[in-house]
């Protein structure tokens, strides 16, 4: 039988979660899947199981408390003040004592394609990667899976498995879905928003006076930092007029992506220019955490721009046609 | 006590095992294992059905699956999420003529045990269904999907100037259809009524897999049974729900609220009765009672004054002269039965400080004492109007019989009352004083002509109660049940077949001994 003492401190704590499920709407990874296993209420519930021996730890369940983006959305939202990121911190260390094999939404480096560079060492804000005889490895009690790694390989040697809706194929398919969309005609542009600032203060809006512009699709990445510039133009390219990006600002962003994704966006609006194409169709703006009014005048003073700028033609504006 | 002898790790995987046994005693059907699993066939069946990647049945999935916000738990044997009507059909056909139970899940936020799956099976989670299919500002009803969740929703109609009006506490989560099973409502529903009232039509799967459309689009009909109401907090016992046709009523474009303190819970509880018998029309009339406001003190420090009770009033409407007049009226009353320190306010700010010591107030109980858990044990009741004062009283004596915290809160302008008993969920002793203090309850609300449930339903944990209420009925319902679902497969052992004893006759969520 596994040693579940290091557990036992959250008996208490995991009685008291009243399993109202109003941690579901704040959790990105049950937003994606709708299975109740992946949001917070139900990895708690898995956890008061294996506690009190009605369940046994499995890699299955190890996988479900890794597969998390560390927003810490849920903790806030609890009606119960169950201390929901320290309570997972500490049963994550009793599976990997216990030797579970986890991944969930770390990262991964791809042994054959890594140059060795270790950019990704050196940026990680959470010291989650280490070199250890000759590889790169990640160290999953410390990964926040913000994917700053994986923005940053330049031989596109880091991945994460399970995106739940972040990797890049899976925003370019909701690109896909939103711009093609036959029941609205509106659609014009793509709003890429970082899941830990902007997203949090909007998702508190949608229940404000506010309601969603049938202009502009939000997609949530984890930290905007990981969002790739091949995503932006392939966005462009598939139909939109524009796309913004909504980060942190820089003091305030936890996973350094912030300053990142700037540069990024500013050299690619640079070539943008040259080949022709009105660099105001890719905007970066900062929103701190919870400011739904920067969030909404940012997003108007950007469908202004568009509106004006109008859709790329095919014959004068076609991404990469020109030289 | 199944639910309370679990000590060391043996005893507690020999309580699984019992539990399985139990299921398998109480189904003995030919798609289990020996272990008590799902056999194979049955699985490739299902998904073959709904698709590979809408059946679960991990352990681990099915043990999350096996609670909802209740004290209860019951493992099911297969989670299945269909996608669309012909499916649902499809299942219910398979699922009738193999008689394996199922039970339609929303979001299990229900705080009876209404899903859970006491006698194993299937578990349908409907929240694969969230479309919603149309909005007709014209002639006045939206149509949805089960699975649609009450904020989306909502979300959905703002554009229009309309909401769907039930909304609980909990529309973050809860779930249309789930809503409708349980017949569900919220503060407001004083003014704007139940899921009941806004259930225009709906379409439902029965257990044979037929089709069926009840009730009209239209806002009147006059005749035959009503067989879309009989949906309406039927808990999943009759029928899939698997589309509503639901009327909104316009957003009121303000809203005032107030509040009076009392030094006597019966000065505030004769306020009540006076308000709501006088022809006031509040939006809201919440009570909060003296434990409730030291709980909310004790946990984030509010300072509100620690009377014996405080009311809060709401008044909405699209001219600020009928909303003046309806709180001038009430504070008018309040005055009259020595309420004090009246205050009102149509600003944001100020009524979300009014509001605060009741917004608080859900949390605050589970922050209350660190060596209790808050439990939803007499979690819902209704009394009449005249009565919502002797309720709280009744509450805080039985609790203090039973060595019990209780609280008194509820929406007390639709006679509704809430409670949470905190208790030490380790000691058995404790469920054993929860259970008679429950009992003892339900009996005062009966005695008094009130009813078990206001909003949050039977399910398991209510159902001794609720049989004692309806016990000239019982036989009826049971052949209402009978005609919709012969062979007993949807959500059985629930409403007039749930539990006498639901501290001895069902598994328990929490351990204790």
């Amino acid at each position: 039988m596994t040693d579940l003492s290091k557990l036992e401190k959250w008996r208490s704590a995991l009685s008291k979660c009243i399993r109202c499920g109003y941690c579901y709407d704040q959790c990105p990874i049950y937003k994606e899947t709708g299975w109740e296993a992946d949001s917070p209420r139900g990895k708690l519930i898995l956890l008061y199981g294996m506690l009190s021996g009605e369940i046994e730890p499995s890699d299955y369940i190890a996988n479900k408390l890794f597969e998390c983006f560390h927003c810490n959305r849920c903790q806030k939202a609890c009606a119960s003040g169950v201390p929901i990121q320290d309570v997972y911190n500490d049963a994550r260390a009793f599976l990997v004592e216990s030797g579970f094999d986890v991944v969930g939404t770390t990262s991964r480096t791809d042994h054959d394609v890594c140059a060795r560079c270790l950019n990704c060492i050196r940026m990680c804000e959470h010291d989650a990667r280490k070199f250890v005889d000759g590889k790169v490895v990640t160290d999953v009690l410390k990964c926040q899976s913000c994917g700053s790694c994986f923005d940053i390989c330049p031989e596109c040697g880091v991945t994460i498995q399970r995106g739940f809706g972040t990797n890049p194929n899976e925003l370019l398919n909701r690109v896909d879905t939103f711009l093609n969309d036959p029941n609205n005609p509106d659609a014009k542009a793509i709003v890429f928003s970082c899941g830990y600032s902007s997203y949090p203060g909007l998702k508190h809006a949608e229940f404000e006076d506010f309601v969603i512009s049938k202009e502009y699709e939000i997609l949530v990445t984890a930290c905007s930092g990981r969002l790739k510039s091949h995503t932006v133009l392939e966005s462009l390219e598939r139909g939109a007029w524009g796309v913004l990006i909504c980060c942190c600002p820089e003091d305030e962003c936890e996973h350094g992506g912030s300053p990142r994704v700037k540069e990024r966006m500013k050299n690619l609006t640079k070539i943008m220019e040259r080949i022709d194409i009105d660099p105001k169709r890719v905007q970066v703006v900062e929103v701190p955490q919870g400011d739904e009014a920067k969030f909404l005048e940012s997003t108007s003073t950007f469908m202004d721009d568009i509106r004006a700028i109008g859709p790329l033609s095919p014959e004068a504006e076609t991404v990469g046609s020109k030289k | 006590m199944p639910g309370c002898q679990k000590n060391g790790e043996s005893q507690l995987r020999n309580a699984g095992l019992i539990l399985y046994l139990y299921v398998i005693s109480r189904n003995a059907g030919d798609f289990l294992c020996e272990d008590g699993a799902m056999n194979s066939a049955t699985i490739e069946r299902l998904k073959k059905i709904v698709g590979e990647d809408n059946v679960l049945d991990n352990p681990a999935d099915l043990y999350v699956y096996g609670s909802d916000s209740s004290v209860h738990e019951a493992l099911p044997q297969v989670i299945v999420r269909p996608q669309n009507v012909e499916q649902v059909q499809e299942l219910m056909r398979y699922a009738n003529n193999e008689k394996i139970p199922i039970v339609p899940r929303g979001s299990g936020s229900g705080m009876s045990g209404q899903v859970v799956p006491v006698q194993g099976g299937i578990v349908l989670d409907m929240k694969g269904m969230n479309r919603i299919l149309e909005i007709n500002p014209q002639d006045g009803y939206c149509r949805v999907e089960p699975g649609v969740v009450d904020d989306d929703l909502n979300k959905a109609l703002k554009p229009y100037g309309v909401f769907y009006p039930p909304t609980p506490a909990s529309s973050i989560v809860a779930t249309v259809g789930g809503e409708i099973a349980n017949n569900a409502s919220g503060g407001r529903s004083v003014k704007y009524g139940a899921a009941r009232d806004a259930v225009l039509a709906v379409k439902v799967v029965l257990a044979n897999g037929e089709l069926l459309s009840f009730g009209s689009t239209t806002r009147v009909s006059a005749s035959g049974y009503p067989l879309e109401k009989l949906m309406v907090g039927s808990e999943g016992t009759l029928a899939v729900i698997v589309e509503a046709c639901l009327r909104f009523v316009p957003i009121p474009k303000m809203r005032c609220l107030g509040s009076a303190k009392f030094n006597k819970l019966s000065e505030a509880g004769d306020a009540i009765a006076d308000i709501m018998g006088s022809g006031c029309q509040p939006s809201m009339l919440e009570l909060i009672d003296k434990v409730a406001i030291i709980a909310v003190n004790k946990a984030n420090n509010l300072g509100l004054p620690e009377v014996e009770a405080i009311l809060l009033y709401e008044a909405d409407g699209m001219a600020k002269e009928m909303i003046d007049a309806e709180i001038e009226r009430i504070q008018k009353i309040c005055k009259k039965h020595k309420g004090f320190d009246l205050e009102s306010s149509y600003e944001a700010k100020e009524r979300a400080r009014i509001w605060a010591g009741r917004a608080k107030l859900f949390p605050s109980l589970s922050k209350y004492d660190e060596s209790l858990a808050s439990t939803s044990l007499a979690d819902d009741m209704a009394v009449p109007f005249s009565k919502m004062a002797a309720c709280a009283d009744k509450i805080h004596e039985i609790a203090d019989k039973y060595d019990l915290v209780m609280t008194a809160y509820g929406h007390c302008g639709a006679g509704c009352m809430h409670t949470k008993i905190l208790m030490d969920t380790d000691k058995a002793v404790s469920w054993e004083n929860a259970r008679e203090a429950v009992r003892e309850i339900y009996e005062f609300v009966r005695s008094v002509g009130g009813t078990t449930s206001a909003e949050h339903g039977i399910g398991l944990s209510k159902a001794a109660a609720f049989k004692k209420e309806k016990e000239a009925s019982l036989e009826l319902m049971r052949a209402i049940k009978k005609a919709f679902d012969p062979n007993n497969i949807l959500n059985p052992g629930k409403l007039m077949d749930g539990p006498d004893d639901w501290v001895e006759e069902t598994e328990l969520r929490y351990q204790s001994s």
